[in-house]
């Protein structure tokens, strides 16, 4: 029954099935730790309740509409954000996988240098340069273009890579056989490998979304009306830090947590693993 | 009430062994034993069981009921004296299961070192001799992913001889070997048949249970259904199923 | 600004700030390498309400963002009574999201090695403990070289939220915003603390690479 064991995950496998004298084991070591979880959890609240933050009028905000509407417009920003400087760095990651693959030693070496600049720079430091140093030679963005643009070129540096390691992954007998069929290198790549290239790496492009999801959460920076500033706009009406921060928290976590699942679900459909 | 000495106790024996994957009964009321360098080959279609079977003789697969006994002696089900009782039993896949990050000689060495206790020098001189006896022992110094899948596969035997088991257990050993390797492989397990060594043996290599099968052991459908020696069983199947698989076989 | 006057004015500065970016790395990354440990060994023991708390752990220090995360460290904290002081924060911050990918590094490391080896260790007979100290920790750690090396990497970037707090000294990406609202720094002042950033990367990844290549497992 190997199919069974290969679909067994190693966690599990590294236990053999327990004899009668391990279960009985399992069973109080099992009812302990649900015992020090739950202590645990209780020790959490009761912080939250011996400090006042349980108290209704730091939630009660929660049951009020505009809040909810006012956090929505915040989420229609980050969203729109984060889908344009998705795209953004899609067509640039593209542009630059091609000029790092390119057989022009110049050019190949030109495009590994700034991949790997935007690969290691900090997005915020990427947005500082948009907010602070793109001013100073007179260029006027708006607050939109200040984050999303430094948000779309750290970006695209991984996302070259990850559609490198695609190109990479379509078999060396293909390009051989449309070579053998008079098709010229750049119709090579433009009908035969990148179709593929894309489809091996649609995962891994979903789930860079959520890299994409968090430099967003910085927009405050350049004073944009994302998800993060909306909230920090009503903690100074409310005075409900705690609650608001945390809820906003578990909606980016619960955001970022549905990409990543949709990007593991694409990826089983289409039989393919994902690149980080 | 029969004395019973050391040599006639079976060396495996399985009662009344059943299991289920679920709603799937996988093993029903097993029973089998094996002699003293005795050689059984089990055969029989895929999801047969047979693998199933083999893999409770150590515990890889536990059992819902029925008993497994090694010289006689229960399995134990867990600790210590279960893997005392498995460092006596050879175990070869059809997937070789060397360790991936250790050297060929240190594959062989590993058991004898940390389960038998023995000192590294002696450890590295038996396990080049068994190396040199399946035929790799050149190899000694490289690591599972520079070898052949037979060179592989003879490791692995090599590794389960270093425990010196009382019996050894072959899982359909060459099933993921390409057609040229098989031979290498099975030329040591004739080898080690000849020895003298207990086997129980899950295969579809029909050439070599004829040769070298002291019994065979027929299984459909997770019983047995069928067992003999080897020339009852290829030119006188007792049933309808077992002549339908060998009609099926040989139809290649 | 001219390059030689910016240096000259703010050289100290910047490589103070330097220091203080790798100083917090090195710190940050330290202690994501023992709670990597931590979780991961909850994850993979096996009693479910742990099990449970680590999957959680990954799940939510992966996902949220550092900002958010940061922010409910420093001003959210306070007021269930923990106060930190702000490079603390920022340490915390980076330390609580890096140890869940170091927890998923190891993870998939041991997710490599196959059910087969564990199998063919237990029918040599080792126990739990050798399977575990010879066979899975082993490959575990020597295959997680390469993710490591990515991860002290973002560890570094992570750091660049010290911006969002005061600090003192600074760290390279404050510095940054803290020369540019003092003075018209341009491009150079931002590309003087990027080259720290992607210099320090190229390091850190030539030197992973050279481990790896050592220590590499063969499949």
């Amino acid at each position: 029954m190997s199919a069974r064991n290969n679909r067994a995950s190693i966690r599990d496998a590294l236990y053999e099935a327990p004899g009668p004298r391990t279960r009985r084991r399992m069973h109080v070591a099992t009812a302990v730790s649900a015992v020090l979880v739950l202590m645990g959890i209780a020790a959490i609240v009761r912080q939250f309740y011996v400090t006042g933050q349980l108290a209704p009028r730091y939630w009660s905000f929660l049951t009020r509409p505009t809040t909810w509407a006012f956090l929505l417009q915040g989420f229609r920003g980050t969203v729109s954000v984060a889908l344009v400087a998705g795209a953004i760095a899609l067509v640039l990651g593209l542009l630059l996988m091609l000029g790092r693959m390119s057989s022009i030693r110049a050019l190949s070496a030109a495009c590994r240098g700034v991949i790997d600049f935007f690969r290691g720079v900090p997005s915020l430091l990427l947005i500082y340069f948009f907010f602070l140093v793109v001013p100073q030679y007179g260029i006027k963005l708006s607050s939109f273009w200040m984050i999303t643009l430094p948000v779309a070129l750290a970006a695209s540096g991984v996302l070259a890579e990850v559609l490198r390691a695609g190109v990479n992954a379509v078999p060396a007998g293909q390009v051989e056989a449309a070579r053998s069929i008079g098709m010229r290198p750049a119709q090579i790549m433009r009908t035969v490998i990148l179709p593929q290239a894309v489809h091996f790496v649609i995962p891994s492009l979903i789930s860079q979304l959520v890299v994409v999801v968090k430099d967003t959460t910085v927009a405050y920076v350049v004073s944009y009306p994302d998800l993060m500033q909306n909230a920090r706009v009503l903690i100074t009406n409310y005075d409900a830090l705690v609650s608001m921060y945390l809820t906003v928290a578990l909606v980016y976590i619960l955001l970022n947590y549905a990409i990543n699942k949709l990007s593991g679900i694409v990826a089983r459909r289409m039989g393919v693993t994902i690149v980080r | 009430m029969t004395q019973h000495t050391e040599q006639d106790t079976p060396v495996i024996e399985l009662r009344h062994v059943d299991k289920h994957f679920g709603d799937l009964h996988v093993l029903r009321d097993i029973n089998l034993s094996v002699a003293r360098g005795e050689v059984l080959v089990v055969i029989g279609p895929s999801g047969s069981g047979k693998s199933t079977m083999c893999r409770t003789i150590n515990r890889l697969e536990t059992i819902d009921s029925g008993e497994v006994l090694i010289e006689g002696v229960p399995l134990p089900e867990e600790g210590r004296e279960l893997a005392a009782m498995r460092a006596e039993l050879g175990m070869v896949f059809q997937s070789f299961n060397l360790f991936a990050h250790k050297t060929i000689l240190e594959n062989v060495t590993l058991g004898p070192i940390e389960v038998l206790g023995q000192d590294r020098a002696s450890a590295e001189k038996t396990a080049r001799e068994l190396l040199a006896r399946v035929g790799v022992a050149e190899q000694a110094d490289k690591v599972p992913a520079q070898l052949s899948g037979g060179q592989q596969q003879r490791v692995a035997i090599a590794r389960s001889l270093a425990m010196r088991p009382k019996a050894m257990m072959f899982d359909e050993p060459t099933s993921a070997l390409d057609p040229e390797m098989i031979n290498e492989v099975l030329d040591v397990m004739v080898e080690l048949a000849r020895g003298g060594m207990t086997m129980v043996v899950v295969t579809h290599e029909m050439g070599f249970a004829r040769r070298v099968a002291d019994r065979v052991v027929f299984m459909a459908d997770g019983r047995i259904v069928e067992e003999g020696t080897p020339d009852e069983f290829f030119d006188h199947p007792k049933t309808d199923r077992a002549r339908e698989f060998l009609d099926s076989i040989k139809g290649h | 600004m001219g390059l030689v006057e910016l240096l000259s004015t703010y050289g100290q500065d910047y490589a103070t700030a330097l220091f203080t970016t790798w100083w917090m790395t090195a710190v940050s990354f330290a202690v994501v390498m023992v709670l990597s440990v931590g979780i991961t060994v909850l994850r993979v023991c096996p009693l479910r309400p742990l099990r449970a708390v680590g999957d959680l752990y990954v799940q939510v220090f992966r996902n949220i963002p550092g900002v958010a995360l940061l922010i409910i460290v420093v001003y959210a904290l306070p007021n269930l009574r923990v106060v930190l002081d702000y490079r603390t924060c920022v340490i915390v911050t980076t330390v609580l999201m890096g140890s869940a990918f170091g927890s998923e590094n190891f993870m998939s490391g041991i997710n490599t090695i196959g059910v087969g080896q564990i199998e063919a260790a237990r029918s040599i007979g080792l126990r739990f403990s050798q399977i575990m100290s010879r066979i899975v920790i082993p490959q575990a750690l020597r295959s997680a070289v390469l993710p490591m090396t990515n991860l002290l990497i973002a560890v570094m970037l992570t750091t660049s939220l010290g911006s969002q707090v005061p600090l003192s000294p600074q760290e390279l990406t404050g510095i940054v915003s803290y020369i540019n609202t003092r003075a018209t720094g341009g491009i150079l002042a931002f590309l003087i603390a990027a080259l720290g950033y992607v210099g320090t990367a190229a390091v850190i990844g030539l030197v992973g690479n050279r481990i790896d290549r050592k220590v590499r497992i063969l499949r």
